[in-house]
This record gives structure tokens, sequence and C-alpha cells, in this order.
């Protein structure tokens, strides 16, 4: 099949014309290859505005408390720190008092905890795991599930700071899939987007995302901490 | 006080925050019950569809990314990809003879539409550049999620002339929106 073939097919996936056996011919091959992967998710995302033209519908009611009643439970709030609890148990009249007890116990504040993604694929397959330090802002990405990269082609990591309005590049993705860095520039934070994309040899060389994204998340506190 | 956008909504509920969900989908849910149901011709199925979507929209909430397109267009997507996976599970039995299968979609008018989301002006034009059976193709499979046999039937053209026109489509609009 020629490139321009495998990109018509990316199309006529996305479209949705493909038959059921051909459509499920194109899942198995995204599996092992990111590359028709992101050709998919570049012509999903180039025809998506078509949506609109669907004549609106209203659902039927109920809808939302059949969904609602199978949602994940959200995550729990984080625990108020044991020092400020106590604080609050005090009554009105203990404020002072108690003031005294918080300065003599409060320990160091915690430091903030571990930041975490995982990077999915655009059929919810996991394929990245990303850990964060907040403390010395040190990124570790690990493979879960390691594919050979398209020949001539490289992957390179970026991460981009909520309100920032270009990627930073955190570097390229060694084969086997895994990296940690720090970079000056960055830190780590609850929201920053983190993706990979796929470049030309040596990385992007205008310092900003040329090759259609692969896999992308966003950094959220770690669960039980 | 300001309404949050789209965007912000799906930023909170990466957040786990779970009212944003019940915000999106109560802004929302009309227009995407729309999408599933123009694929799908079935109520049931397209609560069906839209019920997993709004899941997958909680998990993949994080994924989206506003500097890649619009918000809309991203809800869309994911709601689209739910409805094709049931069509195509029931095997695409879809009648092409159902007279709620409108072709206003494809009317050039229609397409006004899509100036309505941020992405949706450049994409006019470029549709509005094909010859019109093109484009009339792309948008009833795009929009109706009709196979290439069944565009056939409904065009009155041969099956191999569909496949033709619609791959020439989408290579003049690759080009154009690049």
């Amino acid at each position: 099949m020629t490139p321009e073939e495998r990109d018509l097919l990316a199309g006529e996936y996305a479209l949705g014309t493909l038959t059921a056996a051909e459509a499920q011919a194109v899942e198995a091959a995204m599996a092992n290859d990111p590359a028709l992967a992101a050709q998919v998710l570049d012509w999903q995302r180039r025809l998506a505005p078509l949506t609109v033209l669907a004549a609106p519908e209203a659902p039927p009611p109920g809808l939302w408390a059949r969904i609602e009643a199978s949602l994940n439970p959200a995550p729990p709030p984080r625990a108020r720190a044991p020092w400020l609890t106590r604080f609050w148990a005090l009554g009105a009249t203990a404020v002072a008092a108690g003031l005294a007890v918080v300065v003599l116990t409060r320990q160091p504040a915690p430091p903030p905890g571990p930041l975490m993604t995982v990077l999915l694929t655009d059929r919810e397959a996991p394929a990245f795991l990303v850990e964060a330090d907040r403390r010395d802002g040190e990124i570790r990405l690990a493979a879960l599930n390691n594919r050979p990269v398209p020949e001539g082609r490289v992957r390179q990591l970026w991460a981009l700071p909520q309100g920032a309005t270009a990627p930073t590049s955190l570097g390229l993705v060694p084969e086997d899939g895994r990296i940690s860095v720090r970079h000056a520039d960055i830190r780590p934070e609850p929201g920053m987007l983190i993706e990979i994309t796929l470049e030309p040899p040596g990385g992007s060389p205008i310092g900003r995302p040329t090759g259609p994204v692969l896999f992308i998340g966003r950094l959220l506190p770690a669960r039980g901490t | 006080m300001s309404e949050s956008s789209l965007a912000e909504l799906l930023a909170q509920v990466a957040a786990g925050q779970g009212e944003a969900l019940r915000r999106i989908y109560e802004r929302q849910s009309v227009r995407l019950f729309g999408v599933a149901n123009a694929i799908l011709r079935d109520r049931d199925q397209a609560a069906d569809a839209l019920h997993t979507a709004f899941l997958s929209i909680q998990r993949r909430a994080g994924q989206y990314d506003p500097a890649r397109g619009a918000a809309e267009a991203w809800l869309g997507t994911v709601v689209r990809n739910a409805a094709l996976d049931i069509i195509r599970a029931r095997g695409r039995e879809t009648p092409t003879d159902d007279p709620t299968l409108g072709d206003t979609a494809v009317e050039p008018e229609a397409l006004s539409a899509l100036e309505a989301i941020e992405t949706g002006a450049r994409l006019r034009q470029c549709l509005e550049g094909l010859p019109e059976k093109n484009r009339r193709g792309i948008v009833l499979a795009f929009v109706h999620g009709l196979s290439h046999p069944q565009i056939a039937e409904r065009l009155e053209l041969p099956l191999g002339t569909v496949k033709t026109w619609i791959r020439r489509g989408l290579l003049s609009l690759r080009e154009c929106l690049a």
C-alpha cells in the first residue's frame, strides 16, 4: 500500500464508510502502528466540525440519571492536614489557645504529592505512564506497551503548562520508551498536558511539534496521597 | 459571573469535578443526541451511544487539548465513534429509504452551521470548493453514517464511482485544510 493509500484508508475509517470487517482491520492495524493511529486522529480532527450538521434532537428524559448512576465515583477530596482538622475542632472560645497549640505542634507542610497520568491512544489503550515529582521537577516516562516507531521517525515528549500557548520539548523518547527528565523551565503542576508526537530524526527542527500527536494526557495528583 | 466555556468544563471534569460533566450534558445533550440519532436512526440505540460517550468523556476529558480544535468538535467525535461502534456491531442494516434521512445537511446553505464553531469556517470553505457529488458523499457518510454501498444507492451511482469520488473529496479536503 502506498503512503497515499494508507492515509486515504485512515480518512475512510474516520469518515465511517468502511464495512465492519474493514474497520476492524484498521483498528487492529492501529494498535501496532502509531503512525496510522495518528493519521486517523488527524482525519477525525479535520472532519469533526461536520458533527454540527446533524439535526439537534432532545434525548429521552431520564437518560442523564441513567448515565449518572453508572459513572465512576469521583476521586475523594484530599484529606485536610490533621493539625488543621484539630484547629477547626476547637471551640470559638479556645481559638487563641488553639493557635498556640497549632504553633507548637504544627509539622512542616507536607511536600506536594506526586503527579501522574496515563497517556492513552485514541482507542483508550494505555500507552505510557508519566509520573512527576513536584519537589525536584523530575518527570519520568515509562512505556506500558512499547511499540516499534516507524522507520526514519522519532517520538518526542512535550509538556504544555496550563495557560501556555506552545508546548516545551522535554526531549526524545528512547527506543525502550523510558526517559527521566528535569527541565529548568518546566515545573510539573496539576493540569499540565503531556504529549508525545512523531517527528523527523533528531526531533522537531522548529522547537514545537510538527508531527501528529500519538499520545496525550493531563497530569493530576496521584490518588491515595 | 460569566458561564464557563465547554473547554473549561472539560478541564474541570478531568480534575474530578463530577458536577462539570452534568453541566456539559445539560448544554450539549440535545445536539449530541442529534449526532447519534442521525447515524443510528433509532432513539434507544442513540441513547445507548450517548451513555457510552459520556462515560468516555469522563475518562478522557484530560486528553482534550483546546489548542487542537473546538470542544464541540471533540465531544461530537466521541459521540460519533460510540454511534459508529454500534452501527458496525449491528451490521449496518440501516435502511436508506428512511424518509427521516434528510438531505438537508447536504445543501450548501446548511453548511453555514459550520461557522458556529471555531474550526468550522475553514472546513466550510473547503467543502464548498468540492464538486457537488463529492461533497454530498462526504456529508452523507459523516453525518448519517452511510457506508459506500448505501451512498451509491442513495446517489444512484455505481459503487466504484462513489468510492473514487469520496477518496478524491478527502484528498482535496486534506490539501485545502493543510
